[in-house]
């Protein structure tokens, strides 16, 4: 019997385990270790955050969606991998306080799909614990940022005059889409509350252009011509009333004051009343050690914490953007065969967006976004892999992000009738000049942006369909990533 | 880019906005054909 250890239940997690279960789970032990005993649907957090979806609605409990899958669920924490053969295992913390607990987990295949470690700390003043800022990146930091922006509200309907800030906490951040995502949602809350105009509305990013979204921005055909990213979006805050700055990287927060040096050199300061700034993305702080008791760390993760897979690491931003197969195909560890890691998790080789570098010798670079549905791609591909290999002894699959197809949904506005999304549609996700000898390195054809209700329809329509698919319900596996 | 009034009610116009979504739902489909899928 093959013992399989996913750890981590988030889009690459959970949609690994429901493979690995729908494949193997009868014959085989496979364990999902989670710090939470539920799936979270990300992407609806944006709606949390302004008090429009309910919290519950954007979770599913995992226990019993595995039992059916037969999928054994342990709730905790991994904290230690000891990946060298003869005694292959995790350590996970379980329990709080004087309830804590360790206990030992056997592997023969390990899938890393612990998302990241938000890192408040890596920006002064930055975030909800201790911090002044909020957070839309867990669940209750979602409903946390909910009713402070419920109590900021009140505070407009007694006629007070407002100021918020969303967008990027530090100068590495990714994930600027919920960002966007969710300044454009409060913007369309106001409207609805008749407040809008007691509200001064700043996106505020580590991006080097409006619409980059850590992707090098995206061209795509509009109405008969080519339209970048950069002037959809621009078109779109200034139809909004919303202001942006980019390429700026949040030094530290005060109480009621962001400090930041831009992409120039120069620092300054935004005052705000509500924030809501994504911080740094790390790998979980897992330990991983040897038999001996030495520290395996530099070979298997990154700097940052993220987990090597089979990419090419170290090579400069010039080289990279034009060497598309530098992007890892089957996410597994070079040096720990039976190691793989999906989504956050996996280390990318480096940028897609122009890193910038200011005159102070500040690093501005909007990191890869890796999340939902290339996350999903890569959780099932990952898991159809160890199923290759269990069967056959070797992997028959493989995509990177250089041949990924990835849509994103930007909700601006949750109504069925007056709501809009952006619907930006990328192939591939990372520009590969050399299929695609145009500017972009895209697909031209299927690279696709226009904003409408039809979008704000798809995007519930997703929220249905993925929480339907995540459920493991029947016919799961046709709804895609 | 600008949206103008006209951009405004197409982009709200149900009808229209009903072809759209069946148009953006066959492109991501085509899309996910056209991806590698591994």
């Amino acid at each position: 019997m093959t013992k399989i250890l996913i750890a981590g239940a988030g889009f690459a997690g959970h949609t690994a385990a429901l493979y690995l279960g729908h494949y193997l789970g009868k014959e085989h032990e496979i364990t999902v270790v989670n710090r939470f005993p539920y799936f979270g649907f990300v992407p609806s957090w944006v709606w949390v955050g302004v008090g429009h979806m309910k919290p519950e609605k954007t979770t599913i409990p995992l226990e019993p969606v595995y039992r059916r899958k037969h999928v054994r669920f342990v709730l905790g924490a991994v904290t230690e991998v000891h990946p060298d053969a003869g005694e292959q295992y995790v350590l996970v913390e379980q329990g709080e306080g004087e309830k804590k607990e360790t206990r030992r987990l056997d592997y023969d295949y390990l899938v890393i799909a612990t998302g990241p470690k938000l890192n408040f700390e890596a920006t002064p003043g930055l975030g909800p614990h201790g911090g002044y800022t909020h957070s839309i990146c867990s669940l209750p930091h979602a409903v946390q940022t909910r009713d402070a922006y419920l109590e900021l509200v009140k505070r407009m309907e007694k006629g007070e005059q407002i100021k918020i800030v969303v967008g990027t906490g530090h100068p590495g951040a990714t994930c600027q889409g919920a960002a966007v995502e969710y300044i454009s949602n409060i913007h369309k809350d106001l409207v609805k509350r008749g407040l809008r105009q007691r509200a001064d509305l700043l996106y505020l990013s580590n991006e080097p252009a409006l619409g980059d979204f850590g992707i090098g921005g995206v061209q795509a055909r509009y109405k008969g011509q080519l339209l970048s990213s950069e002037e959809f979006m621009a078109a779109l805050f200034e139809d909004f009333g919303i202001r942006w700055q980019v390429r700026t990287a949040v030094k530290k927060v005060e109480p009621g004051k962001i400090v930041w040096e831009n992409a120039e050199g120069e620092n300054g300061e935004t005052p705000f009343d509500f924030a809501m700034l994504i911080p740094q993305f790390k790998g979980q702080p897992i330990r991983y050690v040897g038999k001996n008791g030495n520290d395996l760390a530099s070979k298997l993760t990154n700097a940052a914490g993220f987990v090597l897979v089979d990419g090419i690491y170290g090579l400069s931003y010039d080289v990279l953007r034009r060497n598309p197969d530098a992007w890892p195909s089957v996410y597994q560890n070079p040096d720990y065969p039976n190691i793989f890691a999906a989504g956050i998790a996996f280390a990318p080789p480096g940028p897609i967006s122009q890193p910038l570098v200011t005159p102070n010798g500040t690093n501005i670079t909007a990191a890869p976004p890796r999340t939902g549905m290339v996350s999903g791609i890569m959780g099932r591909l990952v898991a159809l892999n160890i199923v290759d290999l269990v069967k056959k002894g070797r992997m028959t699959h493989s995509e990177r992000m250089s041949e990924m197809f990835a849509a994103c949904i930007a909700s601006m506005g949750d109504s069925l009738w007056d709501g809009q999304a952006a619907v930006i549609v990328v192939q591939p996700v990372v520009p590969d000049r050399r299929r695609y000898p145009n500017e972009a390195g895209r697909d031209l054809f299927s690279t696709h942006m226009e904003v409408g209700t039809s979008g704000a329809w798809m995007k519930l329509l997703i929220h249905y369909t993925f929480m339907y698919k995540f459920h493991g319900w029947p016919l799961w596996r046709i709804i895609p990533e | 880019m600008k949206i103008t009034p006209r951009d405004r009610f197409w982009m709200n116009f149900k009808l229209y906005q009903l072809w759209r979504f069946i148009v953006l739902n066959l492109k991501i489909l085509k899309a996910i054909d056209h991806s590698k899928r591994s």
